[in-house]
């Protein structure tokens, strides 16, 4: 019974088939209101669906010169990586499916898994554009991460714990948002430089390095890399809602400030500029970790 | 100074090495020189600050003639002094390199030694510019006694193209002639060393349509359509300049509301592609909302220009002796209605992009190109503007209406890609209020006048400035039907030299921008000769093409 419920948990729910369709459907409501915000229609509810349908059936070509083994092996585990996480964290506002203290560290470096594996990737494909894309994308991880993390230290040592399930029941009678501040942006901003959306799409911008790191997947390989970035966009959005906007509390509620913070996020991936890699590394390091810093220094005096 | 003067200036200047001078029209001087004497003729020029080398011609005087010409061009305000260097059409006749006293006559002679046979001693790169690199040896299209028949592509190994800083053993990014930067085919390679770049180097010509020779099988009018079709973003820039050029050969006086006209769908035509670039810079930046508004928005001229002239993107509003269409009070109506919005928005565009931060992380002090450099590049249009070097037809030898209608120019000291946004955005909103003027104080007058089928013999040289810079025509005559030789150097050619000088040290995050930043037009670069590939035709019909990708996916 036992092996039933975990095979359950992750083929179907919380991880597995029904993350990943939430995970298309935040992706598509991503991308509507990115174009809406652009002022153009957008696409319609079923795309994401769609595209990996495509994706899936198409040919998958590999390129001369790569480690068949990783070529074919990285997808798989970028996306398994992105689908364990989701085990630990409040999906929908409800529960995590398990807990053990310190599950926190586990799952934002699971959540990093997909991030090394599609730099991984992008160096193991021999074309320029990819290691260039691979590059920049590693540069960009060692950016974001510290500070990301200090960001979503912060409730964890409010809550004096590092257990996701025992910091969401402090953060529900404590709204984070209002008493960590500059958490709750460097979370959010780091959040979209997980994703790599605008402005942190260096890694993948079109117009230098075709699709970086992902520039020879095509097929199967590249639909999974694309439904583990979804994947993890939902993680992501409900870990920060959890953290910083009150908790778990009702389900269609927490739905409701997902949704709103995924409107926040398309709307500074609509008037933002895209940043230069060294632009973006020294924004990181010269306010991001620095003001993470400051808030845990300023949580640990005031304790 | 007036032309008369700069005229004798330039003939001061000569002196020592005229062989012969004539006058072709009051503001030309053509001064024909020995061979040997270019170099330092070019050298006097420059030094007595007679212009710029605004184009070389090279001309094949026919078999008969017995010699063939190269025309250096020199450009001061309104006056264009002509050297002529006479050349045999025996064996491969040489001349001598100016490209070190003007780094963009690389290209030109480029061009001239591909296209008329003529070695050109001591130029930096002396490999095909336009020409396909399966071009056989020997064969000159611009030569009189050239045939298609000889121009069947032979195998050869791709020769190396001469690299622009530091190239040796290093990781090179290719960008094109496919690549989602492009919107249309050009190859550049960045050698970077991380994300510095520290060489590039690039080709052009993958566009080719011959229309340079083509224009020498059809008829005068016929030519007026096809040099439309250089361009898809200045169709109107081609066919005034050609126009022009023709009727000041036939003489024929062209009526003051007739050029009105072609000064107002010139403006429409510069709003137009001005918004488009300025919505691809954004893109290149990574600024989808602002590609995605300018693009909205220059909707709102595109339908203006559908609602006058009927047409989209080739308006044909030209014809030899004046337009086809009037503006009537309807049209005017909807001109200023159209105005009105625009004015607002290119307000709107140009305080975001002289004040978002982000937007200006990413284009202050990129590219800076000081006015000295600008000079010594030979940029044009806005990419010189930009720099504060003042070079603009429109001002320099006003044409057409721009006599009665004059424009206000637009100049920045900064020269860095802030100033090209902040240059272009301002000459937007110039050509807004001189759309309103012309609109309001149309002159009266018939729309067209007759016009020969034959035109006089005669050579004349038409400059016109299109949105990106000078357009430059030189036209002869031999009294046919058709033209005997339309030489055309468009801005974007002229530009390329300051992108490619200022590319090293730079980010392979700027590039894009940089390469855009300049308006690059590769269809109006590139359009010399018929490329003739080896199964002999050039056309594929939608079934044998889709048969020869289906084969070619089961070959592999």
């Amino acid at each position: 019974m036992e092996t039933l419920l975990a095979i359950t948990s992750i083929m179907f729910f919380p991880a597995g088939l029904s993350l990943i369709f939430s995970g298309m459907l935040y992706e598509w409501a991503d991308r509507k209101l990115v174009a809406r915000f652009q002022n153009r229609v957008g696409p319609r509810w079923f795309q994401p669906l769609a595209d990996t349908i495509k994706l899936l059936a198409k040919e998958e070509i590999q390129p001369l010169g790569v480690n068949q083994a990783l070529f074919f092996g990285l997808p798989v585990v970028a996306l398994s990586g992105a689908l364990t996480a989701a085990l630990y964290v409040p999906i929908f506002g409800i529960q995590p499916a398990y807990s053990f203290p310190g599950d926190l560290i586990v799952t934002l470096y699971l959540l990093s898994l997909l991030t090394m594996c599609m730099g991984l990737a992008g160096w193991n494909s021999a074309s320029r554009f990819s290691i260039v894309g691979a590059t920049r994308t590693l540069t960009q991880l060692f950016a974001y991460e510290a500070p990301f993390l200090l960001a979503l230290l912060g409730p964890a040592m409010a809550a004096d714990s590092w257990q996701i399930g025992k910091i969401v029941a402090y953060t529900e009678s404590h709204w984070m948002i209002v008493l960590q501040p500059v958490g709750f942006v460097i979370a959010l901003i780091g959040l979209m430089g997980k994703l790599e959306l605008p402005p942190f799409d260096a890694p993948e911008a079109e117009t230098e390095i075709v699709a970086g790191a992902l520039t020879e997947y095509s097929g199967r390989g590249l639909a999974l890399f694309h439904i583990g970035r979804s994947v993890e966009m939902v993680i992501g959005v409900s870990l920060v809602t959890a953290f910083y906007l009150g908790g778990l509390g009702n389900p269609l509620i927490f739905l409701a400030k997902s949704l709103g913070l995924l409107l926040v996020m398309a709307f500074l991936q609509s008037v933002l500029v895209r940043l230069r890699i060294d632009q973006t590394v020294g924004m990181w390091w010269r306010a991001g970790a620095i003001l993470a810093l400051l808030q845990i220094l300023a949580l640990i005096v005031l304790k | 100074m007036n032309t008369e003067a700069r005229l004798q200036r330039a003939k001061d200047a000569l002196a020592p090495f005229t062989r012969e001078t004539f006058a072709p029209e009051t503001n030309r001087l053509d001064v024909v020189i020995d061979a040997g004497d270019l170099t330092k003729a070019t050298a006097a020029m420059l030094a007595a600050d007679c212009g710029y080398l605004s184009a070389i011609t090279g001309l094949d005087l026919g078999v008969e003639a017995g010699y063939m010409e190269a025309l250096y061009h020199f450009c001061d305000a309104a006056a264009v002094t002509s050297l002529r260097v006479r050349l045999s059409r025996e064996g491969q006749p040489e001349i001598d390199s100016v490209a070190d006293q003007v780094p963009v006559a690389s290209f030109y002679e480029r061009e001239l030694s591909e296209m008329l046979g003529v070695t050109v001693v001591g130029t930096p790169d002396p490999t095909h510019l336009f020409l396909p690199d399966d071009w056989p040896d020997g064969v000159f299209p611009n030569r009189r006694d050239f045939k298609i028949e000889d121009a069947a592509p032979v195998e050869r190994d791709v020769p190396k193209i001469p690299e622009q800083g530091r190239m040796g053993n290093k990781f090179i990014v290719p960008i094109g002639p496919q690549h989602p930067a492009l919107k249309e085919p050009g190859h550049f390679e960045f050698a970077v060393d991380g994300e510095i770049i520290t060489g590039a180097r690039m080709r052009l010509g993958y566009v080719h349509r011959g229309i340079e020779k083509a224009t020498e099988q059809r008829n005068w009018i016929q030519n007026l359509y096809l040099l439309e079709r250089i361009c898809g973003i200045c169709s109107h820039t081609h066919t005034s300049a050609y126009a022009m050029g023709v009727e000041k050969l036939a003489q024929v006086e062209v009526s003051p509301r007739a050029l009105a006209i072609r000064e107002l769908i010139a403006g429409m035509e510069r709003i137009h592609s001005h918004l488009l670039w300025l919505g691809v810079v954004a893109h290149e930046a990574g600024f989808d909302t602002l590609f995605m508004y300018s693009w909205r928005d220059r909707e709102t001229i595109m339908n203006l220009l559908e609602e006058i002239t009927g047409n989209r993107v080739n308006y044909s509003i030209s014809v030899l002796g004046g337009v086809k269409q009037d503006i009537g009070p309807a049209e005017s109506k909807s001109i200023h209605k159209a105005m009105d919005y625009l004015e607002e928005r290119i307000r709107y565009y140009l305080d975001i992009v002289s004040t978002d931060a982000m937007f200006l992380q990413r284009t202050r002090g990129i590219g800076t190109m000081t006015r000295d450099e600008a000079i010594l590049y030979g940029a044009l249009g806005p990419t010189a503007r930009a720099s504060g070097l003042v070079r603009d037809v429109r001002l320099d030898s006003p044409y057409g209406a721009y006599k009665h209608f004059p424009i206000s120019i637009v100049t920045d000291e900064r020269g860095d890609l802030e100033a090209k946004f902040a240059v272009r955005l301002k000459e937007l909103l110039v050509t807004c209020f001189t759309i309103r003027t012309l609109v309001d104080n149309l002159p009266a007058g018939d729309l067209t006048v007759r016009f020969p089928r034959k035109v006089p013999a005669g050579e004349t040289v038409s400059r016109v400035e299109a949105p990106r810079g000078e357009a430059f025509y030189f036209i002869k005559s031999e009294g046919g039907e058709s033209p005997t030789r339309i030489k055309i150097r468009t801005p974007s050619l002229c530009n390329w030299t300051s992108v490619l000088n200022k590319a090293v040290g730079h980010q392979l995050a700027d590039m894009p921008m940089m390469i855009s930043g300049m308006d690059p037009c590769f269809s109006c670069n590139d359009r010399m000769v018929t490329v003739r590939r080896k199964n002999g035709s050039q056309t594929m019909s939608w079934f044998d093409l889709r048969a020869y990708g289906i084969e070619k996916y089961k070959s592999r």
